[in-house]
């Protein structure tokens, strides 16, 4: 019976070379290691499946096999995209016939580093970048907003399965070197880009917009009107013409499209005269006129912020804060109608 | 809107390969964008079903399984939201906020799944001191199964139930209620990325949130530039993320050697 204090195996003769077609299949199963996900070993049932076909070459005699499947059974859990890396290593490690509690060790300190490189590249790289441009496509109601995100996607998902399968079963244990050299460089420059590109879906992405106005009381203009009639009744107009007409040299008004006012005799009796109306129009303070000329998409870049201090500062969870989206919604609309929706 | 059982048994079809799909194979069929466009296709307004899957999946950008967190559930969520949408007629920003209870459901569903399946890694453990690889895949292909069901299951209900219930509800909301839900569902996406942020921030990154955002503001106010905007702030971002990267691997090695060769060459 096999136990997980066992520290050797029975055979330890290297194993032959695992054929190509064999790496493959693994890759392939790998795309279900979280298929009996649980929360007591997370991905451990799924990490032996995808590579037991391995395992089945590798450990001829029964036993050993029974051993490799006890210890593979183990706690486990890894980013799914990034699991062939840590499949190749181990199965290098079980051709070789290793002691067991070194290959225990390769697979557990794997599990930190490749989790934060796999969230870097994919969540916060790959997808903001792909999903963001396709869900654009798609609410545009173009069809291929869906089908390009799932080619980008599986393109670079199934390239780095199948690379990495290959690359770290040939590499061994010198992989791991050669990935921790550079991994830290590598997580921030994912983050860089990650970064950048939700500064650019703030942006892009953030129709929000308060589109309230404030009344600010009522300004007056002249609307200019032009009329002939007889020289002796132009008297009587005289102060819709001028601002002030008893002065010696009296100015003419002007409207608010730039006309001015004036008398124009036509020396046949008559006279063209161009006079003002006086209208009263409201006046509005246009709120997101004044929040654009301070920064466009400012509604948008507040929220964000806002949101993002709640979630880091203040142990805010996801829920909480699509909950608290959904209240500034409404209460920003004016629930019962108790004050005009801000939403415009 | 009536419903004939052909579309019944291909939303269960999709929700239970979306289902697994959220955790196994793709990984990326179940995205709302993608089952968005599916489902809409399924109940005849492909349109509809394009705009709600794709609004929702810029809800869900940061709303991933990022460093084994459970987010509220995007399978369950997307098909509810493109569902309502299409059946109700409601406007996609709506939909979305309306589909919200649902995919927190699925949340909790997810939860208790996962909880339930802890008892078998028992019979897994003697199926490997037996050395019996084909009880090891069994127990994978079941647990797949199963989540599917319970998936399936679920938001079949929903729909079949959705449908006329729903509408009664739907003719109920007064305006402000609506014009708040649309409002807010446009507002979902900044949860989206202010999770994001949360996880890649810190005091070195601020920088290039900034950086993107005031470029975004050039590009998208440009208007030759303004449709492909994303794809042209994307390779931007790219060439300053592997220009700091050559910075730190080749460079960043040699870079002092070089600072004290130039002390020494007194420049």
């Amino acid at each position: 019976m096999a136990s997980n204090d066992q520290t050797e195996y029975t055979n330890l003769s290297t194993a032959p070379d695992l054929d190509q077609k064999t790496l493959n299949k693994m890759a392939w199963r790998s795309c279900f290691l979280q298929a009996s996900f649980n929360y007591e070993r997370m991905q451990a049932a799924g990490w032996l499946y995808s590579i037991l076909p391995g395992l089945e070459k590798i450990h001829t005699d029964k036993d050993d096999l029974a051993t490799a499947m006890t210890h593979n059974m183990e706690f486990f859990n890894i980013h799914p995209f990034l699991v062939t890396f840590a499949m190749g290593l181990v199965l290098s490690m079980e051709q070789k016939k290793i002691d067991i509690p070194t290959i225990r060790a390769v697979r557990v300190s794997l599990m930190g580093p490749l989790g934060g490189i796999g969230d870097a590249l994919f969540w916060m790289t790959l997808v903001p970048i792909s999903a963001g441009i396709c869900s654009n496509m798609a609410i545009g109601g173009s069809i291929f907003g869906p089908i390009l995100f799932l080619i980008i996607f599986n393109a670079v998902q199934f390239a780095l399965r199948f690379g990495l399968m290959n690359w770290s079963y040939k590499m061994g244990m010198d992989a791991l070197d050669s990935l921790m050299a550079s991994m830290k460089a590598f997580t921030r420059a994912a983050s860089i880009l990650g970064v950048f590109v939700v500064g650019c879906l703030t942006v892009a992405m953030g129709p929000t917009q308060i589109n309230a106005v404030i009344p600010n009381g009522t300004t007056e203009s002249y609307v200019a009107h032009t009329v002939t009639l007889p020289t002796e009744e132009v008297d009587g107009m005289l102060d819709m013409v001028y601002a002030d007409p008893s002065a010696a040299e009296p100015t003419a008004l002007v409207s608010a499209d730039g006309i001015s006012a004036g008398v124009n005799d036509l020396g046949n009796g008559y006279a063209e005269v161009t006079y003002m109306e006086k209208v009263t129009s409201p006046v509005n303070i246009s709120i997101a006129n004044i929040l654009d000329s301070i920064c466009p998409k400012l509604v948008p870049l507040s929220i964000v912020m806002l949101l993002y201090y709640l979630f880091s500062k203040k142990n805010f969870t996801p829920m909480k804060g699509i909950v608290l989206v959904l209240i500034i919604g409404i209460l920003g609309a004016g629930p019962f109608g108790l004050w005009p929706s801000i939403w415009g | 809107m009536e419903y004939s059982a052909l579309q019944v048994i291909l939303v269960f079809i999709v929700t239970f390969i979306a289902a697994i799909d959220q955790f196994s194979f793709l990984e990326s069929l179940y995205q709302p964008i993608v089952t968005g466009m599916v489902i809409g296709l399924i109940l005849g307004d492909v349109q509809t079903g394009l705009i709600v899957g794709g609004t929702y999946q810029l809800m869900t950008i940061g709303n991933m399984p990022i460093g084994g967190a459970q987010p509220p559930n995007a399978v369950i969520g997307g098909i509810m939201a493109t569902v309502i949408a299409i059946s109700l007629g409601l406007e996609p920003n709506i939909a979305v906020a309306t589909a919200i209870p649902f995919s927190l459901l699925g949340q909790y569903g997810v939860t208790l799944i996962f909880t339930l399946m802890s008892p078998l890694m028992s019979v897994a453990d003697k199926y490997a001191a037996e050395a019996n690889p084909e009880g090891i895949e069994r127990i994978n292909y079941l647990s797949m199964t199963l989540l599917g069901l319970v998936f399936g299951i679920v938001v079949t209900l929903f729909f079949i139930g959705g449908a006329t219930m729903g509408q009664a509800v739907v003719d109920a909301i007064p305006l402000w209620l609506s014009n708040g839900l649309s409002a807010a569902g446009g507002m979902m996406r900044f949860v989206g990325f202010a999770i994001l942020l949360k996880f890649m921030m810190n005091r070195d990154m601020w920088g290039f949130y900034f950086l993107g955002f005031g470029l975004a503001l050039v590009v998208t106010n440009t208007a030759a530039l303004a449709t492909p905007a994303l794809l042209i702030l994307a390779l931007i971002g790219f060439g300053i993320a592997y220009w700091d990267y050559q910075q730190r691997t080749q460079l960043g090695g040699s870079a002092p050697a070089r600072f004290d060769g130039g002390e020494e060459d007194g420049i």
